[in-house]
């Protein structure tokens, strides 16, 4: 299947999300819930905070599937930015053990996943990013894959690679105004 | 701290939606960040633009499959949630009603009338499209020959200059197939295409989603579905 067939079929079965289809929200479980799990479990780094999270996800997706606009976002981009919101916003209220391990930033470098043949269109788009990420001093990058991906604060952040909380924020944003302008370009 | 630690204050406001999707505000400022979406579209498409394109960092993160249990969890958890209450007993549906113009009214009296026409029919197959929100914004009938439908708006939706295009998602599959455009401001009559008509049965899906001028241009939605709905025998 290509991956515009995939996407639609994703997008139709949140269609039928939003009338109420039980089986559909199973089937979008079932294509989705790993790549979901995975990502609250790198955020939470704790299985039971995770799986609450993730049932608070499709509890949300059963709900507001009709919010889903496929003409502004790919479903999976919907999914995953519920996933991560979910998942920041209960790292943000529990104290659950921190990630408090140095973020190295030869760490940044890794090898893109490998993707499948289906998946070419979304695979460009995500090359891109790796591209426009290399284009960065590599603390930078290194600090906004583990923000993404750990869910981290400034603070966090800023003591996991041993700086002032100001350059922090300055490497930060500064990495962010480069990604945007070469995301745009 | 160096002149190449420092940035202009200025840039700050607009990083706001960057560092939101990149997850490195607290949780006040999240808050914050989630109240003014709702008020500033610009603000919600910088939001969308950060998720679309950061959302490739999660590929590498390695899938994880959920313990067994976590499906049956929340099965049970949407067992139990609200869903939106039947048509004949929501107090939306009657009120929209009453604002709606006479015409509508008339004309919806008149679908029902109509079906009523065609003696020792088998049971009319009725879906009511609802939003959101649950309210219902469309009621759709199938007269009882099968092969015409009579969609008649219930609500009064939003002066959206798009298009509203009604699809029809037959039990068990997933792929749209388009019924044409329907009007928010008048009831309509669509003839179901001939290799459609066997497949407007109960448990068939029908939805309406946002679209240019003169309808999807890719044979499948492409817009936010603004009501979709179940059929089932009246």
């Amino acid at each position: 299947m290509d991956a515009e067939a995939s996407r639609s079929q994703l997008a139709a079965a949140l269609a039928r999300v939003a009338a109420g289809d039980r089986a559909a929200l199973r089937m979008v479980y079932q294509d989705t819930s790993a790549k979901l799990f995975g990502v609250c479990l790198r955020i939470l780094n704790d299985k039971s905070e995770a799986e609450d999270v993730l049932q608070d996800v499709y509890v949300t997706v059963w709900r507001k599937a009709a919010s889903f606009d496929p003409g502004r976002a790919s479903p999976i981009t919907w999914l995953v930015a519920i996933a991560r919101n979910r998942a920041i916003d209960r790292l943000r209220a529990s104290a659950v053990s921190r990630r408090m391990e140095p973020i190295e930033a030869a760490d940044a470098v890794s090898d893109p996943a490998p993707v499948a043949a289906e998946r070419v269109e979304l695979a460009q788009q995500h090359q891109r990013l790796a591209r426009c990420l290399e284009e960065l001093e590599a603390r930078h990058s290194a600090a906004l894959r583990a923000a993404f991906l750990d869910g981290a604060t400034y603070e966090e952040l800023a003591q996991r690679m041993s700086v002032p909380l100001g350059t922090m924020k300055s490497w930060i944003r500064r990495g962010l105004l480069k990604l945007r302008a070469c995301l745009e370009g | 701290m160096s002149a190449n630690d420092t940035m202009d204050p200025a840039d700050d406001g607009n990083l706001i939606a960057a560092e939101y999707v990149l997850g490195v505000l607290g949780a006040a400022e999240r808050r914050e960040v989630e109240l003014r979406l709702a008020q500033e579209p610009a603000l919600a498409s910088e939001v969308a633009f950060w998720e679309e394109r950061l959302a490739g960092l999660t590929d590498a993160v390695a899938p994880v499959a959920p313990p067994q249990a976590a499906w049956s969890r929340i099965e049970t958890a949407i067992g139990t949630a609200p869903r939106p209450p039947s048509v004949w007993q929501s107090l939306t549906f009657w009120r929209s009603f009453a604002i709606a113009s006479a015409t509508l009214a008339a004309a919806s009296i008149a679908a029902l009338v109509y079906i009523g026409l065609v003696p020792n029919a088998p049971a009319p197959l009725m879906a009511t499209l609802s939003g959101s929100a649950g309210q219902p914004n469309f009621v759709a009938t199938v007269t009882a020959t099968g092969n015409t439908l009579v969609i008649v708006p219930a609500a009064l939706l939003t002066n959206d200059p798009r298009a509203y295009e009604l699809w029809l998602i037959p039990s068990g599959e997933t792929r749209p197939r388009s019924l044409g455009l329907v009007q928010p401001g008048q009831p309509i009559r669509l003839d179901i295409p001939s290799d459609l008509a066997g497949r407007v049965t109960p448990d068939a899906t029908l939805a309406v989603s946002l679209e240019p001028p003169g309808g999807s241009p890719t044979g499948l939605p492409t817009g936010p579905v603004v009501a979709a709905g179940k059929f089932s025998n009246l």
